[in-house]
């Protein structure tokens, strides 16, 4: 559905862009995962046609987006990270502007403004003006004026990532409910608990370059291992030098009294490391034995990257 | 069309709920009622305090210079509330990113640059030609003498116009150059009055767009010949500026 291919962008002498490439299939989700200043936000803005490029190719449904621009923006839905309205507009009147530049038929109009006003929860908020919902509300407004001529892609740039527990507990279960409708939506992100959740695709940038791009399946499959989260009651950094010597760790990452032991080998880690331990000083107040989650990948990939 | 039917429908909204229309009808109509009012109270309000000779002078106003007068006060205040209510039109748009849905919906920036214009275009004519005749009715009944007729004002309205419609392009075109619109609004106020001084210099002004302020206040004789190098001069800048303004919104990074 969207090709890249050797994508770069300046700004100035700032190189935001360092000739990325992915691809992004028909009907899935795409986690475009990074931390801020990745350039997430950049490749959005570039894929929905907002801002150019310096070079590289673009290819939306097999067609040149340089060449097909205009054309391409009828199939795309876009919620920017802060969606910025007519204040002075309620949500009816803002829908109705953007279903008008949508060419929506009048007869059909009304009744998808409802339909989506219905989606996003704002229904009793229709008539207010938009100056004065708050940030929840907003970014569900958003999502109802990217979807409203029905995209076949959606763009999200942090949907998530300005709202509360409850509002982006909403926002997961719009996206999920997208998900069903085949759309293909590309998601950007730092909240990775919120790309574990919703994605099939998952893309690491960092400064600028893709460091990975996989299926979630196929990431857990090739980075499947188990890490062992010790709790102690002192900070564990002498317990973590120790550790770290030991033929079967592969790396301890500490998090104030926590630590995070990656293995290589399971059978002999559950069966030595207590013994390892009891040496120490510092007492155990907790263990758990559990599988390395995305927010592991990601470290260790960005870090990974540093270090080149 | 879409687009411009779209930000037509929109613009109009705008200037209701963001009281634009109310601030240029101030600057416009207001003032053609309040300029002849004024004219004829303040001889009365300085007699007083002013020597002799000078009241005489204030009391001398015809229906012909009340409506000059008028004319020169709206240019400097017209101008003003002009530029400060208009120079927004899309820094404001561009520097709060609004235009980023429109944009993924499909909304074209000729469109939206026409809209805009046609808009403010029509909307200013409206009120200068309202404004006009406002002034007229009241100069015939406070003051009298003079040649001025219904038909004068009229074709002094018509050059005023067009010369708030070439400002229109040119502050349009400020506004998608700078992000923060007070500077477009500071620049047009600039271009307005100094291209004024150019009126001085009857060598020059006929090629330029002040030019139709100063034959607006010929009353004897609005329209002539002289006024064809100006009329094609103004159109042109027109064009040339909404093809500036449209050519800079389609190259302009919106996000």
């Amino acid at each position: 559905m969207i090709k890249v291919v050797d994508l770069k962008k300046n700004y100035g002498r700032f190189e935001a862009l360092k000739s990325i490439s992915f691809e992004v299939r028909e009907g899935s989700v795409f986690g475009f995962i990074g931390r801020n200043g990745a350039g997430k936000t950049t490749t959005m803005n570039i894929l929905t046609g907002l801002i150019g490029f310096d070079s590289g190719k673009i290819f939306i449904r097999g067609m040149d987006f340089k060449e097909h621009r205009q054309e391409l923006i009828n199939h795309i839905g876009y919620l920017p990270e802060i969606p910025a309205f007519y204040d002075y507009m309620n949500a009816y009147e803002y829908l109705d502007l953007i279903g008008n530049l949508s060419g929506y038929d009048k007869n059909k109009k009304g009744k998808r403004i409802d339909e989506l006003l219905d989606i996003v929860k704002l229904k009793k908020n229709a008539r207010r003006r938009i100056g004065g919902y708050s940030k929840g509300m907003k970014q569900r407004m958003g999502l109802a004026a990217a979807i409203m001529d029905r995209p076949e892609i959606l763009f999200l740039d942090e949907p998530s990532s300005a709202l509360d527990p409850e509002g982006r507990l909403e926002m997961l279960e719009l996206i999920g409910g997208l998900k069903d409708e085949r759309i293909t939506i590309f998601l950007s992100t730092h909240i990775l608990n919120d790309a574990e959740r919703v994605c099939d695709t998952i893309c690491i940038l960092d400064e600028g370059r893709i460091l990975l791009t996989e299926s979630l399946s196929e990431l857990y499959k090739k980075h499947i291992q188990l890490i062992l989260d010790i709790e102690f009651e002192a900070d564990p950094e002498n317990e973590a030098d120790s550790l770290k010597m030991l033929h079967w760790v592969k790396d301890v990452k500490i998090r104030g009294k926590r630590a995070s032991v990656e293995v290589n080998n399971i059978d002999i880690a559950k069966k030595e490391i207590f013994k390892e331990l009891s040496k120490s000083d510092n007492s155990i107040i907790g263990y758990q034995i559990r599988k390395m989650n995305l927010e592991d990948i990601f470290i260790g990939m960005v870090n990974k990257n540093a270090d080149i | 069309m879409r687009t411009f039917n779209a930000y037509f429908k929109k613009e109009i909204l705008e200037a209701i709920r963001t009281n634009k229309y109310l601030i240029l009808f101030v600057g416009t109509i207001f003032w053609a009622l309040l300029d002849p009012l004024l004219l004829k109270l303040l001889p009365i309000l300085l007699k007083s305090s002013l020597p002799v000779d000078m009241s005489s002078l204030l009391l001398d106003f015809t229906r012909d210079s009340a409506f000059q007068n008028f004319m020169g006060d709206f240019f400097e205040i017209g101008t003003l509330f002009f530029a400060f209510t208009l120079m927004g039109l899309l820094a404001n748009e561009i520097t709060f990113k609004k235009l980023v849905l429109p944009y993924t919906s499909g909304a074209g920036s000729a469109g939206m640059v026409l809209a805009k214009y046609f808009h403010y275009g029509v909307t200013l004519s409206i009120f200068i030609i309202l404004s006009f005749l406002t002034n007229y009715f009241y100069v015939d009944k406070l003051f009298a003498g003079g040649i001025l007729s219904i038909g004068i004002v009229i074709k002094s309205a018509l050059l005023y116009m067009l010369y708030y419609c070439v400002l229109l392009a040119i502050l349009l075109f400020l506004s998608s150059l700078f992000k923060r619109s007070l500077i477009a609004g500071i620049m047009i106020i600039i271009f307005g009055y100094t291209m004024s001084v150019f009126n001085q210099l009857p060598g020059i002004r006929p090629y330029l767009p002040n030019y139709l302020l100063y034959k607006a206040a010929d009353i004897r004789n609005v329209f002539n010949n002289s006024l064809i190098p100006t009329t094609i001069i103004s159109l042109g800048l027109i064009i040339i500026f909404i093809f500036l303004t449209i050519r800079r919104m389609k190259k302009i990074d919106i996000a």
